[in-house]
């Protein structure tokens, strides 16, 4: 590339030079290409809390799906065992969340799920299992905690 | 930008003005996603990885409650609007009055819902987060967004 040359003009006004910029804007867009790559994004996880609404209208009762998180990070879905402890990944759980989702939607009828979690239990997990409630597209989701023995 | 042009006896020759042009497009459009898409969090706080949550909507009026954990005391730290809160009752308070001003003021955005943004430190515990959900229960607000991060 052509570089700056302070003897090549013979008047002694420096002008404009096209080749150092092109290689200033190189690197700049070099730095932000490769932070575009690392940079990480905020998702959001959204839920409703549970309140009490006056209507006059019949409401229709749902089967509920209860989500069960232990303090050792074990997961069970209505009772049953779900994906150990340890891993972040649940597909288990995810298999079986889409299986109720696809039941719920060819009858028709939303489909309810409330996490209940030990106090101690990690946030961790928790977020997990509100991933896969997610990755299977179950909105109806409702997050509580287990009571505490006084 | 200057506009380029042939070589005069018809055959095409490089043009330094076009590609100066291609390349700060190429400079801005890299600059707008890495700057726009910089997460701005509590330093103190690493978020859970979610792949699949949604993307953040920034459009709506909310109130981002940052739950730092301290491991060597067990202990979740809350702030709002960067103050530090350990009564969850003034915690509800101050998210109460957010709501009301936000409701005076329609909203910082287009969306006049109003909303708490829990960040949780994924080392916390669900109890520590669900104490910032129950302020926001006992403020009225039942829109809960939980943040998290799209990968490790």
């Amino acid at each position: 590339m052509k570089r700056f040359d302070p003897h090549a003009d013979n008047e002694g006004t420096l002008g404009f030079q096209i080749a150092p910029m092109i290689d200033v804007v190189f690197v700049i867009m070099l730095f932000f290409m490769v932070m575009a790559g690392a940079v990480k994004v905020e998702n959001e996880l959204n839920q409703k809390l549970p309140g009490t609404v006056e209507t006059t209208n019949s409401a229709d009762f749902t089967d509920e799906i209860i989500i069960n998180i232990s303090e050792n990070g074990e997961v069970l879905l209505n009772d049953e065992p779900m994906d150990p402890a340890g891993k972040h990944q649940m597909p288990r759980l995810t298999a079986s969340l889409m299986r109720i989702k696809q039941g719920g939607d060819s009858a028709k009828t939303p489909v309810l799920v409330t996490v209940i979690s030990e106090p101690e239990a990690s946030y961790a997990r928790v977020v997990d299992t509100l991933d896969a409630l997610a990755y299977a597209e179950i909105t109806n989701v409702t997050f509580t905690l287990t009571e505490e023995e006084e | 930008m200057a506009g380029g042009g042939g070589g005069g006896n018809g055959e095409p020759e490089f043009q330094i003005a076009p590609m100066i042009d291609v390349l700060l497009v190429l400079l801005i459009f890299f600059m707008s996603i890495t700057s726009a898409q910089v997460l701005r969090v509590d330093k103190g706080i690493t978020l859970p990885v979610a792949e699949h949550g949604t993307r953040k909507d920034n459009t709506r009026a909310e109130a981002i409650i940052n739950v730092r954990w301290e491991a060597d005391k067990k202990k979740a730290v809350y702030t709002y609007d960067d103050k530090p809160f350990t009564d969850m009752t003034k915690l509800s308070t101050a998210l109460a009055e957010a709501k009301k001003t936000s409701a005076k003021a329609g909203a910082k955005g287009t969306n006049p819902d109003f909303r708490v943004v829990i960040r949780g430190d994924r080392a916390g515990t669900a109890r520590s987060v669900s104490l910032a959900m129950n302020a926001a229960a006992e403020a009225g607000i039942g829109d809960i967004s939980i943040s998290t991060a799209n990968k490790e």
